[in-house]
């Protein structure tokens, strides 16, 4: 997608920037090994005792348990007795299990509609707080607050919200003449509200919606209403194409918090996932396998199992990005 | 101006020590040191009043006793205390729910009490097992080992709102278990009569429907003659016909009282989390529902003067004969626990006639040691219940008890949602058990499992 040639100096072509790149990169003599001194020697040491903290973080909380689970999908492990060495039968069973396909579809199905709904619901949250108005800190203040609300606490004010009888849902649906229902009883409503529930979570993506939108250079707004552009024509060519490297970081931390949803699914289903498995999203029955019937080496290949998903994902987001996503605004 | 290498070295030194502090450790053990898990903060006055008891005694003059209450995030989440077995942190005594007692054997979470029976008492394992009911210790039997004590007990029948029965034209004395036992036929017609609905099609009274409350699988299972694991060929039978006419059941009522709006009455007038006080019962809008002695203390509290009864679950034919199932407590020692004479003689004094004959009457159950069940230390309310227990049960001492249960809990709710078939139910239970079951081959249950357990003075 490009922009408009009116852009001024602050936004250039791709294909300008990558040959002044390549230029760079020829005039620079070839790396060659260097040893170093004794201060530099004392800088990297002070340095890396610095991050320290963060190195013993990430090799204790992250690269260890990584490791270790996906040592512990290929055993039988309680976590009790020493692991069993079983090969490649725990993915052998994931791939028979009927509930692992269910919980699967459960997730992709909350991740299609939860998703683009969480993106939409964010980037119309950042343009109303992006306003030129007096009062636009307390609209920020107002539209952000419900994404402080634990998910926890979250769950319990959507079982009230949808109380058959006393919730507001229920209320507005006797207007039109409809019967109670109750959506946390039905296998898909139960999907649709916690779905629902997610887009009161829409505040941080917005926020960063927001610090992009103020990224955008006004001289480029200004450039386009000069050439006739209105405010809908401006943000289909502006505002929506200058925004896509902050959409595609929310799209890809969105499909990761997708992937794992957890929290509202056990709260509002009491940690069954019923009705009928509708709300057994793959973390739950990965929880439940680990916690619940202590097989925590299946639970451990269904981890295994996730993540490559995640990363498959990812990997497609990303190479799907090179077609929509622009680069061309430097910070202005 | 303070130099960049004390800089450091503060940092690391205030990391280190936060570092250590963090790993918290268990009380200091010692001989006369137990620090014992229960699972419910309302409950805590119950054990405290139990530890007075014993400090009171020879055996546990000396003795130290912590008590925590953690409860568990779910009906079988075992997280908290695998963590803690795994950091060297477990309880030395755990009051648990008896059903997980063989699953959590079978991964060796629980410490076997034969070996401290011998040690420590003058009698046989056997004789010594004998002062508790026959089910109970069942259930707390793997690979022929005990892995713990029983603490209460209870069993499945109907209670029943008087009133609303008679305002619906009911019959009482088909209610009346000194009289008759009901059946489904008898069932069927009261449940049409109690029924309400308001102009849009809502509920606004309800009779009863089999997969409410305690209508699990094996409630009615257990009428039915199913059967989950055969020990004779140790397989699972849960695709059996028997199973399958379970599931019918469930069908069957589910064709008459459509799930959803079944589901939505019963979000309306007593919503998941809901207050104890706010229950279809209470508000005398439902007439009939399953459930078990643990309810008469809730009822004496917060409905005493609503005309609340109990009868034996429906049978399918005048003079067939009653049936039922039963859970409860018990009190386990976790691996790694700091095991002593002290320890032993507290879980000994808790589980036995001195600890239930004080806490049972007050949790509603049934006691499980059988002087206690002879000398009525319970609900006297609870009468009805207590003629239950010889020919009572506990769902099969499977390990793969919490799938199992997790795996027919699922299917009835898609039966009763009309997203599956009885036939297919049934088939998925089977499939998704076998495999689980597979990797204990030759399993056997108890010889004892199934048959009557002699309670004295019944």
């Amino acid at each position: 997608m490009s922009v408009p040639d009116t852009v001024g100096p602050q936004v250039t072509e791709p294909g300008v920037q990558r040959a002044a790149a390549s230029d760079r990169a020829a005039a620079r003599p070839p790396d060659l090994p260097r040893r170093m001194n004794s201060g530099q020697r004392r800088k990297l040491r002070t340095g890396l005792l610095f991050i320290s903290p963060w190195i013993i973080g990430v090799v204790v909380f992250i690269l260890y348990p990584v490791i270790y689970s996906i040592s512990l999908s290929f055993t039988r492990y309680s976590g009790m007795e020493a692991p069993t060495w079983v090969g490649i039968q725990n993915y052998v069973t994931a791939v028979t299990d009927p509930l692992v396909a269910k919980a699967a579809s459960n997730t992709i199905f909350y991740a299609i509609i939860a998703v683009p709904l969480g993106l939409i619901v964010a980037l119309s949250l950042a343009i109303a707080m992006n306003q030129n108005v007096r009062e636009v800190a307390l609209y920020r203040t107002i539209f952000y607050a419900p994404s402080l609300i634990p998910a926890f606490a979250m769950s319990f004010i959507f079982i009230v919200f949808l109380n058959p009888q006393f919730g507001v849902f229920n209320q507005v649906l006797n207007l039109f003449g409809g019967a109670n229902v109750n959506l946390l009883g039905d296998p898909t409503g139960v999907k649709i509200a916690i779905i629902l529930m997610a887009q009161l979570g829409a505040g941080n993506a917005a926020l960063i919606f927001l610090a992009g939108l103020r990224n955008v250079p006004r001289t480029v707004y200004e450039a386009a209403r000069v050439d006739g552009a209105g405010p809908i024509r401006q943000f289909f060519s502006i505002t929506f194409p200058l925004l896509t490297p902050v959409l595609l970081f929310n799209l890809i931390t969105g499909v990761s918090g997708a992937l794992q949803v957890f929290t509202e699914a056990f709260i509002v289903t009491n940690g069954t996932g019923d009705p009928d498995a509708g709300a057994l999203f793959y973390m739950m029955y990965l929880y439940k396998n680990a916690f619940g019937f202590a097989e925590l080496g299946y639970a451990s290949a269904l981890a295994v199992l996730l993540f490559l998903a995640g990363l498959a994902l990812a990997l497609l987001i990303f190479w799907l990005s090179r077609r929509f996503v622009n680069y061309d605004v430097e910070a202005g | 101006m303070i130099s960049r290498r004390s800089f450091l070295t503060g940092t690391s030194a205030a990391g280190l020590a936060l570092g250590l502090g963090a790993c918290a450790s268990r009380p200091a053990s010692g001989p006369n040191t137990i620090s014992y898990w229960g699972v419910g903060a309302a409950d805590k006055d119950k054990d405290e009043q139990v530890r007075d008891a014993f400090l009171m005694t020879d055996a546990g003059k000396d003795a130290q006793i912590y008590i925590d209450q953690v409860p568990s995030s779910g009906v079988a989440d075992m997280s908290q205390i695998i963590t803690a077995v795994r950091g060297g942190t477990a309880p030395d005594l755990w009051w648990m729910d008896r059903f997980n007692a063989v699953q959590n054997a079978s991964i060796g979470l629980l410490e076997p009490l034969d070996d401290l029976i011998e040690k420590y008492e003058d009698v046989s394992p056997e004789e010594f097992k004998s002062q508790w009911i026959q089910f109970a210790v069942d259930e707390l039997t793997y690979d022929g080992r005990l892995y713990g004590l029983p603490c209460t007990t209870d069993a499945r029948g109907l209670m029943y709102n008087e009133d609303v029965l008679k305002d619906a034209g009911v019959d009482l004395d088909l209610f009346d278990p000194s009289q008759h036992t009901i059946t489904w036929d008898e069932m069927d017609d009261a449940v049409e009569k109690i029924v309400q609905q308001d102009k849009r099609g809502n509920y606004t009274r309800f009779g009863f429907a089999p997969w409410l409350s305690e209508g699990w699988p094996y409630t009615w299972g257990f009428g039915l003659g199913a059967s989950a694991y055969d020990n004779a060929t140790g397989t699972v039978t849960l695709d059996s016909p028997e199973w399958q006419s379970v599931y019918e059941l469930y069908a069957d009522w589910a064709e008459r009282f459509p799930y959803a709006s079944v589901d939505a009455f019963f979000a309306t007038y007593q919503p998941p989390n809901a207050p104890p006080t706010q229950t279809a019962m209470f508000s005398g809008r439902l007439g009939i529902d399953t459930t078990g002695p643990w309810q008469i203390s809730g009822n004496e509290k917060y409905a005493p003067d609503l005309p609340l009864k109990f009868t034996y679950l429906p049978v399918a034919k005048e003079g067939d004969p009653t049936y039922t199932w039963s859970g409860g407590q018990c009190l386990v020692i976790p691996r790694g626990a700091n095991i002593t004479k002290t320890l032993w003689e507290f879980l000994k004094f808790y589980a036995g006639y001195e600890g239930q004959s004080r806490v049972v009457p007050q949790y509603g159950n049934l006691p499980t040691n059988l002087q206690a069940i002879e000398e009525g230390k319970y609900n006297p309310k609870a009468e009805l219940f207590r003629t239950m227990l010889p020919n009572s049960t506990s769902r099969p001492p499977l390990p793969v008890g919490s799938a199992m249960w997790d795996t027919l809990t699922r299917t009835k709710s898609s039966v009763a949602l009309g997203s599956s078939t009885p036939e297919e139910a049934v088939a998925s239970n089977q499939q998704m058990i076998e495999p689980k079951m597979a990797l204990f081959p030759d399993y056997k249950m108890p010889e004892t499992y199934g048959k009557p357990s002699p309670v004295p003075g019944s």
